[in-house]
């Protein structure tokens, strides 16, 4: 590997910089001010730093009622897509069915179309079905947010556990199912526990569908930032986004390795 | 003193330090223009490391590498006038046979009839003409290292590498395979140095083989004289088959002692009765191996493996064995 | 992966024989099915007709709630929704910012994702990880909360202004600007197109780049003629979803663009929303369905023509 002279690597290290700029700037300049009585523009410094505005948050009704509703809706919108999903991602990943591939393509292409537009169509059958404003209703839009990650990750996950693995357990003795138990499901299990992190987020983070089809009655930790924004203070809004990132920040960290050495991307492959 | 004509490669005071460890201690070598000369030696004895910075991939920390007499030492890959055949052929899947080999004339920007001439006359010289446009996945794996031969050859370099060209093909396309290597390398002469941890590979092919140790060169000779003349014990039991005794020979037979004796197998006799200076022992194994037989037989304190195609004695027989020919070292070296 | 073996050997558990009717496997993707053909499936189709004037059964409620809802006058429906919203200059501008501002950030969004890619592939740095690294941070954060940071960060009080006043310069607030929605759009793309591209580079061996050293070739060479071809596939699934994705956003050009003309993600939501018009709103959710499915028809064309060439097929 040969060295990079001087000029080089003056412009990585400010690409880097930027880079920095750009990605971090806006989170931590958020963040910052969960913690601050007041900041005016033009300083690069606050007036003065407070805990008071996470009481005013904690205290305040219609967003406690919003981080109840994510906190309550999002793990049953997870174990009722591991159900829903998990058989099906287990027959398209050992079984070599007829209509397999356009099953796992349309679930890709109903998960890649422009989401509002979805939404638009789907609060219009709400009208018929009463289900708008109603906690079914906005189950379901989170549910179907979660469907491609728990059909095509684990079902890549499945696939890629080796045959001649559960053939020797066979060959020593095991039956069926403990072979599914022992070999199997445990050599799965990281992709579907990044299928589960995914799924989780997926449903946490919904905002534009939970919107369209619950709000006024229902508020989601998302859905509330809309109109968080406009009627609270900054502070507010920003002790707010601390909360609504922290289940992501902790669950992507904990399954990053996973995530970049490859279960996500190999997840998405068709095979 | 060399002149530039005679040079082919010449390598002196190598060295290579990587993880902390010496992978390459003051290496020197020198190869003849024209010559096909051998890196040969287990995994992990610095062949490879050897090769790579012959060819350019890794920088060398202190040594001199001089390629038909021009000091390429701190030239990248690119620059150099070496063309390496990859392991695994290395061609691009996304390109034909006939673009792979195209690739680097165009780089050096020649006219489009050229590249077409030059091109053909490569695949024409490894028999792949009518496979030009196929792509590397439409062919086997014999054709594919053809047609990375053609694309190191179409380069003109002035030494040419090859890393285990033979490892990836089964046995039998081995020597075919093998035989073209050297009847084309004899035909155009081009200094070639081939990387190898088979020793029926180097033995067969090269003018001079490099036995290499931690590193090091033990022995740069003739495959003759490597399996005749062994320099060192390491050598010795490299090539070939070795009995390996640790004493001293004294009217043929083994005594205790500092030195090491290494015997060849075909310089043993067995015979049913006692010879002067011979050993007695017990057969233990009769190997038939295609034209002649191994024979182990178990002595007081070691095995003799010999090898012998008439008298051959049965599993259990007594016999004698004598010993015709040894080799002797003292701390490693070969003395008379 | 590339792979030089020309059979497909497939390791794993799926047995290696052709697809046939499977009873069991039908079954068990029947759940998942079901549930995105009612609820999917079925209101883009009540939907479409719904564009086209069907009013009835289960269009009716929505047809009583709406305005200017234009009931069909032919048996196939009728076009008078589709009209209003085509001769609609608020549509007409939305759509124009709508691709200049997709085609923009996606190439740029390209643009970055190769350049470190690249990087971090031909030069085993320090520096080629961390971009990496900060370039999928964004995947860690929620949309509603990067739109909102961004407003901020580029806003009236924000950092960029409070950074050049501390110089006497008035920096522009770009908050409410077609470049804010831009700048909002690649920082939520870049996780994405960053891990496909990359990967898609990590997965050329060495001895591909090394042979093309060996042969000659420049470092230019090698990215455009080894490197970016061999990674064609990766580039074109990132730019299609980044460019899907981006045509039809709503929470980004929500937070950080101008009120008109606007995204047509915005747009759709006001229509439905606060304008009350829900059939304009569904003409222009199924005019953004079309471009989307134009990007997705380029994709699988580019697949096949791919696979065609590498002779798979």
């Amino acid at each position: 590997m040969r060295t990079i002279f001087r000029p080089a690597r003056l412009l990585l290290n400010l690409s880097v910089l930027l880079m920095a700029f750009f990605i971090l700037g806006p989170i931590l300049w958020l963040a910052a001010h969960a913690f601050v009585s007041g900041w005016q523009y033009p300083h690069l410094y606050p007036s003065g730093f407070t805990f008071t505005w996470w009481s005013k948050v904690f205290m305040d009704s219609a967003l406690k009622t919003a981080i109840k509703n994510s906190l309550i809706l999002s793990p049953i919108v997870v174990l009722l897509s591991m159900v829903i999903c998990l058989p099906a991602a287990y027959a398209a990943g050992r079984m070599n069915y007829w209509g397999r591939k356009v099953f796992m393509i349309g679930i890709f292409s109903a998960n890649s179309f422009p989401k509002i537009g979805l939404f638009a169509a789907i609060a219009t059958l709400y009208y018929t079905l009463n289900l708008m404003g109603t906690f079914v209703g906005v189950l379901i839009i989170q549910l179907l947010g979660t469907i491609i990650y728990m059909t095509w990750i684990p079902a890549a996950a499945f696939a890629s556990v080796p045959r001649n693995l559960e053939e020797a357990a066979r060959d020593a003795g095991a039956s069926k199912f403990r072979v599914f138990r022992t070999i199997t499901l445990r050599m799965a299990m990281p992709g579907i526990l990044v299928a589960i992190v995914m799924s989780f987020l997926a449903s946490f983070d919904e905002a534009q569908g939970s919107y369209l089809v619950g709000a006024p009655a229902i508020y989601t930790m998302p859905t509330e930032m809309y109109s968080l924004v406009q009627n609270y203070p900054i502070q507010v809004a920003a002790v707010f986004s601390i909360l609504l990132a922290l289940p992501s920040v902790l669950l992507l960290g904990l399954a990053r390795k996973h995530i970049m050495g490859g279960q996500l991307a190999d997840g998405f492959q068709l095979k | 003193m060399n002149t530039k004509d005679d040079m082919g490669l010449e390598l002196r005071g190598l060295n290579k330090i990587l993880g902390g460890r010496v992978i390459i201690d003051d290496l020197d070598l020198s190869v003849a223009k024209g010559e096909m000369v051998s890196l040969l030696g287990p995994s992990g004895c610095g062949k490879t490391t050897t090769l790579r910075m012959i060819a350019g991939f890794l920088p060398v920390d202190s040594g001199q590498i001089m390629v038909a007499g021009r000091d390429v030492t701190a030239l990248g890959p690119d620059k150099r006038p070496s063309a390496m055949v990859f392991q695994n052929y290395a061609l691009w899947p996304h390109m034909t046979a006939s673009k792979n080999v195209a690739f680097p004339l165009k780089i050096k920007g020649l006219s489009k009839i050229e590249i077409k001439e030059k091109v053909e006359a490569a695949l024409e010289l490894v028999n792949l003409l009518h496979h030009k446009d196929s792509r590397p996945g439409q062919i086997s794996g014999g054709e594919q290292q053809r047609v990375a031969l053609a694309r190191a050859l179409v380069q003109e370099p002035d030494i040419l590498l090859l890393d285990e060209p033979l490892s990836n093909l089964d046995a039998k396309l081995r020597e075919k395979v093998r035989e073209d290597i050297r009847e084309l390398q004899r035909r155009l002469g081009i200094t070639t140095v081939i990387v190898t941890h088979d020793q029926e590979e180097a033995l067969s092919i090269s003018d001079r083989v490099a036995v290499m140790n931690s590193g090091r060169i033990e022995q740069f000779s003739t495959p003759q004289d490597l399996y005749r003349q062994p320099q060192t014990e390491y050598v010795a039991t490299f090539i070939g088959s070795l009995n390996r005794f640790e004493g001293n020979l004294q009217d043929g037979q083994i005594h205790g002692g500092t030195d090491v004796i290494g015997i060849r197998p075909e310089d043993l006799t067995i015979a049913n009765e006692p010879l002067e200076g011979s050993h007695p022992g017990i057969v233990e194994l009769v190997i038939p191996r295609g034209h002649f037989f191994e024979v182990v037989v178990r002595r007081q304190d070691g095995l003799f493996r010999a090898f012998t195609n008439e008298n051959v004695p049965t599993f259990g027989e007594h016999v004698h064995v004598k010993i015709k020919k040894a080799l002797r070292y003292q701390n490693g070296k070969l003395v008379a | 992966m590339i792979s030089l073996r020309s059979k497909n050997k497939e390791e794993g558990s799926r047995a290696v024989t052709r697809a046939r009717p499977s009873f069991l496997g039908l079954a068990l993707s029947l759940p998942p099915l079901l549930l995105v053909l009612i609820f999917v499936g079925l209101p883009i189709f009540i939907g479409f007709t719904f564009s086209l004037g069907f009013t009835k059964g289960p269009n009716r409620i929505i047809s009583i709630i709406g305005q200017q809802i234009h009931v069909k006058n032919h048996w196939w429906g009728t076009f008078a929704a589709y009209s209003d919203v085509f001769h609609d200059s608020r549509f007409l501008g939305d759509l124009g910012l709508t691709l200049f501002v997709t085609v923009l950030s996606t190439v740029l969004v390209i643009l970055m994702g190769l350049a470190i890619s690249i990087y971090q592939r031909l030069i085993r740095s320090k520096q080629a990880s961390v971009l990496v690294t900060l370039a999928i941070i964004p995947l860690f954060v929620p949309v509603v909360i990067s739109a909102w940071a961004i407003h901020t960060f580029y806003g009236g009080d924000g950092f960029l202004r409070s950074f050049f006043a501390q110089f006497g310069i008035s920096f522009p607030t770009l908050t409410s600007t077609a470049s804010a929605i831009v700048i909002g759009s690649i920082w939520t793309s870049l996780p994405f197109a960053i891990l496909m591209i990359s990967s898609g580079m990590q997965g050329i061996p060495d001895a591909l780049i090394d042979a093309a050293k060996d042969c000659g070739a420049p470092v230019a060479r090698i990215i455009g003629h080894i490197l970016i071809p061999l990674a064609k596939t990766p580039i074109i699934i990132a730019a299609s979803f980044t460019a899907i994705g981006i045509l039809g956003s709503f929470t980004i050009p929500l937070f950080l663009g101008p009120n008109q003309p606007t995204m047509l993600g915005v747009e759709i939501s006001n229509f439905f929303g606060s304008y009350n018009r829900p059939q304009q709103s569904l003409v222009m959710a199924f005019i953004v369905f079309l471009a989307a499915s134009g990007i997705a028809i380029l994709y699988v064309w580019s697949n096949i023509k791919s696979a065609k060439e590498s002779g798979r097929i």
